[in-house]
């Protein structure tokens, strides 16, 4: 086992305290109603078991930590543990990661709720309405 | 393109994940966190990332006693002669995407197996091994191994003579490990490239042993069952 392991327990243990387990109105609804990747998968005969979104997802979150140090990776992960077995106990992986993805960026303050639901309905229209 | 060609099958709905993933992503850039030509140039990273490199690797070292104690004893630079430049290959040109500062190859020997985990969270040499599997980054995983390592790979089907030492190697944010495999037997004459298409992903985390003939594009083996159930009667 490695020595260094200790250093990074305790900054992962700062972090912990931090993003809380309140729930999140926009995030619990969207975990709640939304149709994940392996049902998606099933219904329409795709073998892929990652969406395609997947690897978007992993590059924010390497942007995140390395072009701004606004979400440093090992918070970022520390906080998707907990999130995981409490808001979003319920919701698979990689949806999950996701949703705690923006649950750590709200609780930040880098937007706020209403910023990102406005910001989906456009999604919604542009992706839809084309 | 032919009369009988077939699209392949595609999700034909958008879902609220994938709504979700786009607005996080564009708000981040509206607010000046990354820049879209970032968020680019980590998407060509993350898909290019793959196990091969790192069996490569494994397969010199088996062929080449010098190149495997270089391996052993400086990681990074046996990196460079499979094509992966640890200081400056990420995007950042600032070490790995988790402020890298050391990757170790980890050799196997008869009497030695080492296996890898994160206890933290799930550091993972994505450099030269692609992304971590699912269950790498389970808590089940991550607390069990190095409680019980024995069981637990045999729960991945490497059962593991009693007199074989296993050494669980924790990754942190500074330091990465890639597991060196035995060369099964079997493989005397092969070339680099047949040895290299053996070492899979889980034997470089050191939860499986290569094998001949078992390489990670080999169908999933299909067996009858035991007692069939018989309809009709």
């Amino acid at each position: 086992m490695s020595a260094s392991k200790e250093t990074d327990v305790s900054v992962a243990a700062d972090s912990e305290v931090g993003i809380g387990t309140a729930e999140i109105p926009l995030l619990e609804a969207i975990g709640r109603s939304g149709r994940v990747w392996g049902d998606l998968a099933a219904q329409y005969g795709v073998t892929n078991p990652d969406p395609p979104w997947k690897v978007s997802l992993d590059a924010t979150c390497d942007a995140l930590s390395a072009e701004a140090c606004a979400l440093p990776l090992l918070e970022r992960r520390a906080e998707e543990d907990e999130l995981s077995a409490s808001c979003y106990r319920n919701v698979p992986f990689p949806e999950r990661q996701l949703l705690a993805l923006a649950h750590s960026m709200l609780t930040r303050d880098l937007f706020n709720e209403e910023e990102l639901a406005r910001r989906m309905r456009e999604v919604r229209e542009r992706l839809t309405g084309a | 393109m032919s009369d009988t060609h077939k699209a392949a099958p595609m999700v034909d709905e958008v879902s609220d994940f994938e709504i979700l993933e786009m607005a996080v992503r564009e708000l981040a850039i509206e607010k000046g966190l990354f820049s879209a030509e970032d968020h680019r140039r980590w998407i060509e990273y993350v898909h290019t990332l793959g196990p091969l490199p790192a069996a490569r690797l494994a397969a010199k070292a088996w062929l080449d006693p010098d190149f495997k104690k270089l391996a052993v004893a400086d990681g990074v630079k046996a990196s460079l002669a499979v094509g992966i430049d640890w200081i400056n290959g990420p995007p950042t040109k600032f070490g790995t995407p988790s402020d890298y500062c050391s990757f170790r190859v980890l050799e196997d020997t008869p009497k030695v197996k080492h296996v890898v985990v994160c206890t933290l969270c799930s550091c993972y040499p994505r450099t030269i091994l692609g992304q971590s599997p699912e269950w790498y980054r389970t808590p089940n995983y991550r607390r069990r191994l190095v409680r019980w390592p024995r069981q637990v790979l045999a729960e991945f089907g490497l059962q593991l003579a009693a007199d074989v030492e296993i050494r669980v190697v924790d990754s942190n944010q500074k330091t990465r490990y890639m597991v060196l495999p035995l060369r099964p037997i079997g493989t005397e004459g092969w070339s680099e490239q047949q040895l290299t298409e053996i070492v899979t992903r889980d034997c470089l985390i050191g939860v499986a042993m290569p094998q001949p003939g078992v390489t990670s594009n080999a169908k999933r083996p299909v067996h009858p069952a035991v007692h069939p159930i018989h309809t009709g009667h």
